[in-house]
């Protein structure tokens, strides 16, 4: 999967989970200052991309990802 | 490191307390978190301003208009508070900075007290508050109330606003603010600020009791502590609140632990835990430091509700003799003096009372009294020019109107600018009367006990004048260069512990008294110094390698000839060749033998918070059983000398006991004055012993027979 479709997928579970439109997402998007994830939305996020490209992150450095672009790098390190 | 804004501290903080304007970033609408009470309990409190929800998803909260971010309000903001998750607030503080806003308060956890990231992450807070001359409370605390009606904030997530009151609370720990909220409103306390600090990253205590200090609103200040950010700077503030304004304060500081006197080495280490030398400094800079919440509130509404007592002589009133009984020897085990009611009072007295009531102080009214009984005799005795403040003792009688009691005490209150204390004893059937007292701010205690000690206090206060430290009394005629040559030297040798030899010679730089002595490195020499100094003397062993001389028998007292001199050389020089044959001996210190007096120990300890400090103790080979010290922060004026020595239990064996003649206090002062300028002027100087210092009859000085430093 090249990057260009992991960050549309990456959008994809962020709208999903906060119940946003894909549009309001801008790649460096705060998930909490600017898209108003609460901590319950942060460990779903998480979850949300395990599923989504069926991996398993190392939760703790996962919660520290705080944007689309950082989600993407992250992801990008367990589907090489 | 970011340092503290202080260009615009003071009008920042105002804006804390007084906004017209606050935003609430970070602001949701899910009941039960702390974003959503936040905004509700300022709203709830009917603050005198206009919230600002800021909110990344939400457009309205709470019927107000929620905005993205604060940089799209149009208006000023004062007030910012943030509640958001700590891996943002640093984009929210970035953001109020580039609205303009400039003062703040970060409710939110996760910072110093988490470690490692969050360390970083408090850290980039103080960076951006210094790009942008902002100054913030917090982070991970409690919030701040202001119950000043012309405002009404209430900034925090506690379930109450308070009633409004003349006392300030600061505290490092939000949620023992709740604790005390509660504890408050039971009992009708009110609070002029209510400030919950937090990790205190910006402003810390500091600030804030220099914010009371000017607040017209507070006249008492408590402030509960779990570390201490500038030990000196906070004694140097209270003092100048206390001098300028003569607020009191009252601190109660958690955390007393032995650990660091159990690692430590000298007689002064293990006596001398940071807990005792923080009593000492809180006490030189007036502070009132209370053991536990209920202490510092039994206090707090003598000072903050009443009078301050003019005198120590009071009247005590009472229904009960029993009671009446405990608190005389309560009144009197802490000080107090029961007034000597004039002829005129004591007439009324006998008028209007009952054959059977006690007309003398204590008076008794008897159990039968009721409201218009406690009136005459209460409103009696603090007319009386001899009484200057008095006890109502209660018990709940068959025949007692309580809640009319209570009534008529709080309008008795009124009349008299004289202090005025109650006790309605028991717990059920007093406590609607407990509550009239309570709402009518009539200081009221459920023990006559706790009555008597919050009066001694307010009466202790009121005598004992916080004053600058006089410096006039330091002594100019020290050498600090020598004194630091010969530590230097011994550091360069990558020693630890000074000789004896070498330790006598840093107290002489000091001038500090010490017995005529020359170090011999023959027999003949020993000889020709003793003959100097005259008979009776002492030898004692030099060694680098050897720290306790009289173990391995390197020491000889009360020798009173040549010949003496001789073969007690010879001795101490076996003794030390059989038990360490390896030990580099510099040599025998001929001493002059010191005559008897009162052996005490003085000492120098550098606490983590206050810096160098000094303890002074009885002497002896009990001081670490009986634990007679006490402690205070170096330099010393000659009054905190005076109040160092008679602070300890064993002080009356120095004005004169059972036939031993006064001995000479006055030299005592002098060594540790010289001895706190040493502590001072000599930071590498991490323990010091005199142990002992021998005080002699009045007039005769005192001497140091034995002193150890180490490094």
């Amino acid at each position: 999967m090249d990057k260009k479709e992991l960050k549309q997928k990456v959008k994809e579970v962020i709208a999903h989970v906060l119940e946003i439109e894909i549009e309001e997402i801008s790649d460096d998007a705060n998930f909490i200052f600017d898209l108003g994830a609460d901590s319950a939305q942060s460990l779903e996020l998480v979850a949300g991309f395990e599923e989504e490209f069926d991996i398993e992150m190392d939760e703790d450095r996962a919660l520290e990802v705080q944007n689309v672009s950082d989600a993407v790098d992250f992801i990008s390190e367990y589907t090489k | 490191m970011a340092a503290k804004n202080k260009n615009n501290l003071k009008e920042n903080m105002e804006n804390i307390f007084y906004p017209e304007s606050v935003a609430v970033v970070g602001a949701n609408k899910v009941p039960g978190t702390v974003p959503h009470d936040i905004i509700h309990n300022i709203l709830k409190a009917d603050f005198q301003g206009i919230v600002y929800p800021v909110s990344p998803r939400e457009k309205f909260i709470a019927g107000a208009k929620a905005y993205k971010y604060i940089i799209d309000i149009e208006d000023p903001i004062d007030l910012a508070i943030i509640v958001f998750p700590s891996s943002v607030c640093d984009l929210a503080l970035e953001q109020c900075g580039k609205k303009g806003v400039k003062s703040v308060i970060i409710i939110s956890a996760g910072f110093k007290e988490i470690g490692g990231k969050g360390v970083e992450r408090e850290q980039e807070l103080l960076e951006i508050a210094d790009k942008y001359d902002m100054n913030f409370i917090g982070p991970n605390c409690l919030g701040v109330i202001n119950t000043d009606p012309h405002k009404n904030l209430n900034a925090s997530f506690a379930r109450q606003m308070p009633e409004e009151g003349n006392i300030g609370f600061l505290s490092q720990s939000g949620a023992l603010c709740t604790a005390v909220l509660d504890y408050a409103q039971a009992k009708h306390i009110g609070f002029s600020k209510f400030i919950s600090f937090g990790n205190k990253a910006d402003i810390n205590e500091i600030d804030l009791l220099n914010y009371l200090k000017d607040d017209p609103k507070t006249d008492v200040i408590l402030l509960y502590l779990e570390e201490i950010s500038d030990g000196r700077a906070l004694m140097e503030t209270a003092r100048n609140i206390i001098i300028e304004t003569g607020k009191p304060i009252l601190a109660l500081k958690a955390g007393r632990t032995t650990e660091g006197a159990s690692a430590a080495a000298s007689h002064t280490g293990s006596l001398a835990g940071s807990d005792e030398i923080t009593t000492g400094a809180l006490k030189q800079a007036g502070i009132i430091r209370c053991d536990n919440i209920e202490e510092m509130f039994n206090k707090a509404i003598a000072m903050a509700y009443q009078p301050m007592p003019k005198s120590n002589r009071v009247a005590i009133i009472t229904n009960a003799g029993g009671p009446g009984v405990l608190t005389t020897d309560a009144a009197i085990k802490e000080g107090l003096e029961l007034a000597n009611f004039s002829d005129q009072t004591t007439s009324v007295l006998k008028k209007s009372l009952p054959r059977t009531a006690n007309i003398k102080n204590p008076v008794d009214v008897i159990g039968d009294a009721r409201a218009e009984r406690y009136k005459v005799a209460l409103s009696q005795a603090l007319k009386d020019v001899n009484v200057d403040g008095a006890f109502v003792i209660l018990t709940p009688q068959s025949m007692t109107d309580i809640e009319d009691t209570a009534q008529e005490i709080a309008r008795v209150a009124e009349q008299y600018d004289k202090p005025l204390y109650v006790s309605f004893m028991g717990e059920a059937e007093v406590a609607e009367g407990v509550d009239i007292l309570q709402r009518n701010k009539i200081p009221h205690y459920q023990l006559p006990e706790s009555m008597c000690r919050a009066f001694a206090t307010a009466y202790n206060y009121t005598t004992h004048k916080q004053k600058e430290m006089d410096r006039s009394e330091l002594y100019e005629d020290v050498d600090t260069d020598k004194a630091k040559k010969i530590l230097e030297q011994a550091k360069s040798e990558g020693r630890k512990i000074l000789t004896e030899f070498e330790a006598d010679k840093v107290l002489e730089t000091y001038r500090l008294p010490l017995p005529k002595r020359g170090l011999a490195t023959t027999q003949e020499e020993a000889v020709e110094i003793a003959k100097d100094i005259g008979y009776p003397v002492a030898l004692k062993i030099q060694s680098k390698d050897i720290t306790h001389k009289f173990d391995i028998k390197g020491v000889k007292l009360d020798i009173k000839s040549a010949k003496g001199v001789k073969k007690d050389y010879k001795e101490i020089m076996d003794n030390v060749k059989s038990s360490k044959p390896d030990a580099s001996i510099s040599g025998i210190l001929v001493e002059a033998m010191i005559p008897e007096g009162q052996e005490v120990i003085l000492g120098i300890k550098q606490d983590s918070y206050f810096g160098p400090s000094i303890m002074y103790g009885m002497g002896g080979i009990f001081v670490e059983t009986f634990k007679d010290v006490s402690f205070r922060v170096a330099p010393l004026d000659r009054e905190t000398a005076e109040d160092m020595i008679e602070e300890t239990a064993s002080s009356p064996l120095l004005h004169g006991a059972r036939g031993v003649s006064e001995r000479d206090i006055y030299a005592l002062q002098n060594a540790l004055i010289r001895l706190s300028q040493l502590a001072v002027d000599c930071p590498e100087i991490k323990e010091l012993d005199i142990n002992p210092l021998i005080v002699l009859e009045k007039g005769q000085g005192c001497f140091v027979a034995d002193a150890s430093i180490s490094l």
